[in-house]
C-alpha cells in the first residue's frame, strides 16, 4: 500500500514535472527571430515627453525579421520599385502604405510599436539594442553601409540587427500618448504612424530603443523610412 | 551625409548676367579686399531675404524678384555667422553703416524666432508666401515646413539643429561684444536668455514646437551624446551668462562640469580616427565654440582643458590643404587662441586667393501642383559667407593685411 502511494505520488510529480517543463521555442521562419511572450520595460522618463511614463508593457510571442526589408526584397513585390544601383542590400525606403502592402503580400504584418520596442531592447530597459553606451561601430555610420554591415554587428537581445540607425522603421501604431502621459501634443491621434530606430543621419538620441518619431502614412517626407515585418505564431 | 538626391539632374557652369539686383562679380585677380567688398554687395543684394542670409539661391523657377527658393535649411546658421562677421567688421572700421548691417542681422534673428510663435524656438528659415513653394518638396524634409500663426502670410521651416545653436550663440555673442549699442545689447541678451534658456529648461535639448527633440538637438547630460555637443553647450552657457548675468547659466555650466564632466568631454571633442567618422563641418562648430569659451573662461584649469582640446584640433588641421573656405579660418583661430604660429606662406597664398562663388546654370526637376515634374533651367548662386567671415575675423585679429 505504502509502495503504491509512493508510486502514485511519484507518477503525479512526474506528470506535473512534464507539464511544467518549458516549451521549446518555436523555430522561426528563415530570416526571422523568436520573441517570447511576456512583460518588458517600455518608454523612458529622460527622453522626449512622448516616451513617458516609463512603464511595464507586455506582448504575446511573435517572430520578427532579423533585418530590415531590403531593396531587392521589395522589388520582388513591386517590380517598378527603383533604387540606386548596387544597393540591393540596402533598406527599402518606402511609405507606410507601401510597407503595409509588402508585409501583407509576404504573409506577415508590420509590428506594433510595443512589439518593435520589445524586440529591440528585451526586458531590461536598456537604452540601445546592445546596451547603454553608444559607439559608431555599432551602427551603419553613413549611407555607404548596407543592411548588416555595421563594424561590430551587435544584435538585440533576441537576435535582430540594425535596430538602431540604418533606416527608421515603420510600425503599425498610430502616434498616440502612452497611458498616464499628460503632456498635450497636437500631433496625437489617428493622423501619423510611429517610426522607430532612427537613421544614420540622426543624432544618437534618435537611435534609442524608446524613441518615437511620426510621419503621415503616405509619404517618406525625404526621411529614410524603412521597415521590417513580424509574423504571428500559431 | 546629406543626400538630396531628388534635386537637380544637370549642372552646367556658365558665366552670365541677368536681372538680379546685383550682377557685378569681381575678377579673380582683384585684390582680396576688393573681392570681399564685391561679394558683400552680391550677398546683401541677392541673398538677404528680409535680412536672413540664404546660403544658396535659385532664380526664375519661382518667378520672384527677391530670393525665395533655394537650399534654405542652413539660413539661420549663415545669418548667425554673417552677424559675427559684421561685428568684427564694425570693430575694425567703426563705420556706422556696418553697425547698421549688424543691427539688421540681429533683427532677422528675432524674426526667425517670432515667425515660429514660440519664444526661444527658432526657424531654420522663412519665406513670405501664402502657399508651399515647390522646393519645400525637394530640399530637406517637407514635413518641417509650417504656416506661421504669428506672422500671417509666412511659412517657416523647423527642426533646428545643434550647429544652428552654435551659429546663433557665436554670432550674437560677437555682436553683443563688438557692435551693439546699449539698447541692442539688451535685445541680444534677451534673445539669448529665451533661446538658451528654453534649451536649459528642456534638460539641454533643442525642443521643437511639437515638444520633440530636434533631429540634431541633443546636448542632454542624462542621455548619450557627442563629446562635441558637450563643448557646444558649455560655450552656449558661458555666452548666456556673459550676456544676461543670470546665475542660472553659471550654475548650469558648473553643474555640467562638476557632475557630468563636460569639460573632460570637451577635451575629446575632436574625433581623430577613423577618417570616416569625422564630419567636416564639426570643426566649424568647435571653432565657434572656442570663440566663446576662450575669451570668456577665466579659470586657469578650464582654460587649460579648452586649450588642450584646441591643440587636438590643431593636430588634425595640420594636414589641411585648404580645399574649403572654412579651413582657412582654423589656422587663424588656432594662432589667436593657442598662440601657435601657423599662418605660413601656404596659408597666406590660399587666403589671398580665396573666392566667394560663381553663378551657374542648372536644370531642376520642379514638382508641379498636378503631381507631374517639369524640367526648368535656372541660375543658382552659392554663397560667400565663409569668405566674408574669414576676412573680417582675420582683419580684427590682425592676421590679414588691409592692402591684400
Amino acid at each position: 500500500m505504502i509502495l503504491q502511494v509512493c508510486f502514485s505520488l511519484y507518477a503525479a510529480l512526474a506528470a506535473d514535472a512534464g507539464a511544467a517543463a518549458p516549451p521549446q521555442d518555436p523555430t522561426p521562419p528563415q530570416g526571422m527571430v523568436f520573441v517570447p511572450a511576456g512583460e518588458f520595460i517600455m518608454g523612458s522618463n529622460v527622453g522626449d515627453a512622448d516616451e513617458s511614463p516609463q512603464h511595464v508593457a507586455s506582448t504575446g510571442a511573435f517572430f520578427m525579421d532579423a533585418f530590415e526589408v531590403s531593396n531587392a526584397d521589395f522589388k520582388t513585390f513591386d517590380p517598378n520599385f527603383s533604387y540606386p544601383e548596387a544597393q540591393d542590400n540596402f533598406p527599402a525606403i518606402v511609405t507606410w502604405d507601401q510597407a503595409k502592402a509588402y508585409a501583407k503580400h509576404v504573409g506577415k504584418r508590420l509590428p506594433t510599436e510595443t512589439e518593435w520596442e520589445k524586440a529591440s531592447r528585451g526586458v531590461d530597459g536598456r537604452i540601445f539594442p546592445w546596451g547603454d553606451t553608444y559607439d559608431p561601430s555599432y551602427v551603419q555610420y553613413d549611407e555607404s553601409q548596407g543592411i548588416g554591415e555595421t563594424i561590430a554587428k551587435p544584435q538585440s537581445p533576441y537576435g535582430c540587427f540594425d535596430m538602431a540607425g540604418g533606416a527608421m522603421e515603420w510600425t503599425s501604431s498610430w502616434y498616440q500618448p502612452y497611458a498616464g502621459n499628460t503632456v498635450a501634443c497636437d500631433s496625437y491621434g489617428e493622423k501619423f504612424r510611429v517610426l522607430r530606430g532612427g537613421t544614420t543621419f540622426n543624432d544618437q538620441f534618435h537611435m534609442r530603443c524608446s524613441h518615437r518619431f511620426y510621419l503621415p502614412p503616405n509619404t517618406t517626407s525625404n526621411y529614410r523610412t524603412g521597415f521590417r515585418c513580424v509574423k504571428d505564431i500559431g | 551625409m546629406k543626400q538630396w538626391a531628388a534635386i537637380a539632374v544637370l549642372c552646367v557652369f556658365a558665366d552670365l548676367a541677368t536681372a538680379q539686383k546685383v550682377n557685378e562679380f569681381p575678377k579673380r585677380d582683384d585684390p582680396l579686399h576688393v573681392r570681399v567688398a564685391m561679394f558683400e554687395e552680391l550677398m546683401q543684394g541677392n541673398h538677404w531675404n528680409e535680412d536672413v542670409v540664404m546660403p544658396d539661391i535659385i532664380f526664375p523657377p519661382a518667378g520672384e524678384d527677391r530670393p525665395l527658393v533655394g537650399n534654405q535649411e542652413d539660413a539661420t546658421g549663415h545669418t548667425g555667422v554673417t552677424l559675427a562677421a559684421y561685428a568684427y567688421k564694425y570693430a575694425v572700421t567703426q563705420d556706422l553703416q556696418d553697425r547698421t548691417l549688424a543691427d539688421r542681422l540681429m533683427e532677422a534673428v528675432l524674426t526667425l524666432e517670432r515667425v515660429t510663435g514660440v519664444p526661444g524656438v527658432m526657424a531654420r528659415t522663412f519665406n513670405r508666401v501664402d502657399e508651399p513653394l515647390w522646393h519645400e518638396q525637394v530640399y530637406f524634409f517637407p514635413s518641417e515646413w509650417h504656416q506661421s500663426t504669428t506672422m500671417p502670410g509666412y511659412r517657416w521651416q523647423g527642426d533646428l539643429s545643434s550647429d544652428k545653436f552654435v551659429d546663433l550663440t557665436y554670432g550674437v555673442s560677437k555682436y553683443w561684444e563688438l557692435a551693439a549699442d546699449g539698447k541692442h545689447k539688451q535685445v541680444a541678451a534677451d534673445f539669448i536668455d529665451r533661446f538658451v534658456g528654453r534649451c536649459v529648461d528642456h534638460n539641454f535639448r533643442l525642443v521643437d514646437f511639437d515638444g520633440k527633440t530636434t533631429l540634431w538637438g541633443n546636448f542632454c547630460p542624462d542621455l548619450p551624446h557627442e563629446n562635441l555637443n558637450a563643448m557646444e553647450m558649455l560655450a552656449g552657457l558661458k555666452t548666456a551668462y556673459r550676456l544676461t548675468g543670470k546665475d542660472r547659466y553659471r550654475e548650469a555650466y558648473e553643474r555640467l562640469i562638476k557632475k557630468y564632466h563636460y569639460d573632460e568631454e570637451a577635451i575629446m571633442a575632436r574625433r581623430l580616427w577613423p577618417e570616416m567618422w569625422t564630419v567636416p563641418w564639426d570643426d566649424e562648430l568647435a571653432s565657434k565654440s572656442f570663440c566663446q569659451l576662450m575669451p570668456y573662461e577665466t579659470d586657469p584649469a578650464l582654460r587649460n582643458k579648452y586649450t588642450m582640446s584646441l591643440h587636438r584640433y590643431g593636430f588634425a588641421w595640420k594636414s589641411n590643404e585648404y580645399q574649403r573656405s572654412e579651413q582657412l579660418w582654423y589656422p587663424m583661430l588656432y594662432q589667436a587662441f593657442a598662440g601657435v604660429d601657423v599662418l605660413d606662406a601656404k596659408w597666406q597664398e590660399a587666403m589671398r586667393a580665396q573666392w566667394g562663388f560663381d553663378r551657374v546654370k542648372r536644370t531642376f526637376n520642379v514638382p508641379q501642383k498636378d503631381g507631374t515634374v517639369k524640367q526648368m533651367e535656372s541660375e543658382e548662386e552659392g554663397n560667400a559667407t565663409d569668405l566674408i567671415h574669414n576676412y573680417w575675423f582675420g582683419r580684427y585679429y590682425g592676421f590679414i593685411d588691409p592692402q591684400w
